[in-house]
């Protein structure tokens, strides 16, 4: 097949369309848009009947645990009993992460239906995430996990049979 | 600046433009690769709201990542044997979609070319879709299909004169 016979043969298929999205599907893709993610951000902001320590208690409680954790670990492998030199704590614990890992687990997927206003049901795909991000500091032993569950919840076409 | 709900309104109207643009294309490559209209469907919506969720900024994600990701998919689906079962009774129940749009004139003309894309093997109407429907370039090709640009090239090449001998008849 020369050039101009190829050109010409995809001119011929460019024009046919793809055929057009159903009606119910377009409407339903469009209300899957995904939401942007502020949410961690926003979660600072006490909502309306929130105590603003509530806010701060539920971020401080897992950073401490990880920052004692951190500490512990670090203690335990870099501190012999016998070590009679110390360093200052603040250049002791200097952390320099030379590991950064980022893992996604899923727990569990279930599907859950539902009835919109107008009584139609439509279905929901769930499924429960496990975050987990380890850093590590190989120069001074330590290691920080951090777990974060997080829950997706997306709207599939109900499937009418 | 922008209120917050007049960013929200603008997002929403360039989410819909987008799906307005690419959306049939999107559905055309996933129904060559899934069984049954409905799998089609799902592999669609999951492949976008995964991509565009994969973009930090909010902006629609490249093409190539959506079709890389509808691929994916309908081969996690072709592997969950419990669905198998499903996916014939579904498919005979919907019967044959239709790829192209149908005018009445032109439906029997289009449904010949679906038949002859059909019979192109994978790798050829994969390549040819998403060059002349999905209009992706060479280089964004071979990144969702994860294979050399020149192979993508070569195969589109073959493709399209494989299909061409199929549909001699209906371009005569």
């Amino acid at each position: 097949m020369s050039d101009h016979e190829q050109e010409r043969y995809e001119a011929e298929l460019r024009r046919l369309q793809p055929a057009r999205v159903p009606e119910h599907f377009m409407a339903r893709l469009q209300a899957a848009r995904p939401v942007a993610e502020p949410a961690r951000r926003t979660l600072l902001q006490p909502t309306a009947g929130t105590p603003v320590w509530r806010v701060v208690l539920r971020w401080l409680a897992p950073a401490l645990a990880v920052a004692v954790a951190g500490l512990l670990v670090g203690r335990t492998r870099f501190n012999p009993p016998s070590s009679v030199e110390r360093k200052p704590l603040a250049a002791a614990y200097e952390l320099k992460a030379d590991d950064v890992q980022v893992d996604q687990e899923l727990v569990s997927s279930f599907e859950v239906v539902a009835k919109l206003p107008g009584g139609q049901p439509v279905r929901f795909r769930c499924q429960k995430w496990r975050d987990q991000m380890v850093v590590t500091d190989k120069n001074h032993g330590v290691e920080i996990e951090q777990n974060s569950p997080r829950v997706e919840v997306v709207p599939v076409r109900f499937e009418t049979y | 600046m922008k209120s917050g709900s007049q960013h929200e309104l603008s997002a929403d109207s360039e989410w819909e433009q987008w799906l307005g643009r690419h959306a049939p294309a999107l559905l055309l490559f996933a129904r060559q690769q899934a069984r049954c209209e409905a799998d089609a469907q799902d592999l669609v919506q999951e492949a976008v709201v995964e991509s565009w969720r994969r973009q930090s900024q909010g902006a629609p994600p490249p093409l190539g990542c959506v079709y890389a990701t509808i691929r994916h998919r309908a081969i996690d689906l072709a592997r969950r044997e419990e669905r198998r079962a499903d996916r014939e009774v579904a498919a005979q129940r919907d019967g044959p979609q239709c790829w192209f749009d149908c005018g009445v004139d032109e439906r029997e003309r289009n449904l010949l070319i679906q038949k002859a894309m059909s019979h192109l093997p994978d790798i050829y109407r994969d390549v040819l879709t998403l060059k002349v429907w999905g209009g992706l370039t060479f280089g964004e090709i071979a990144q969702a299909l994860e294979i050399p640009a020149n192979t993508a090239a070569s195969r589109y090449r073959y493709g399209l004169m494989e299909l061409r001998k199929l549909t001699k008849e209906v371009f005569a």
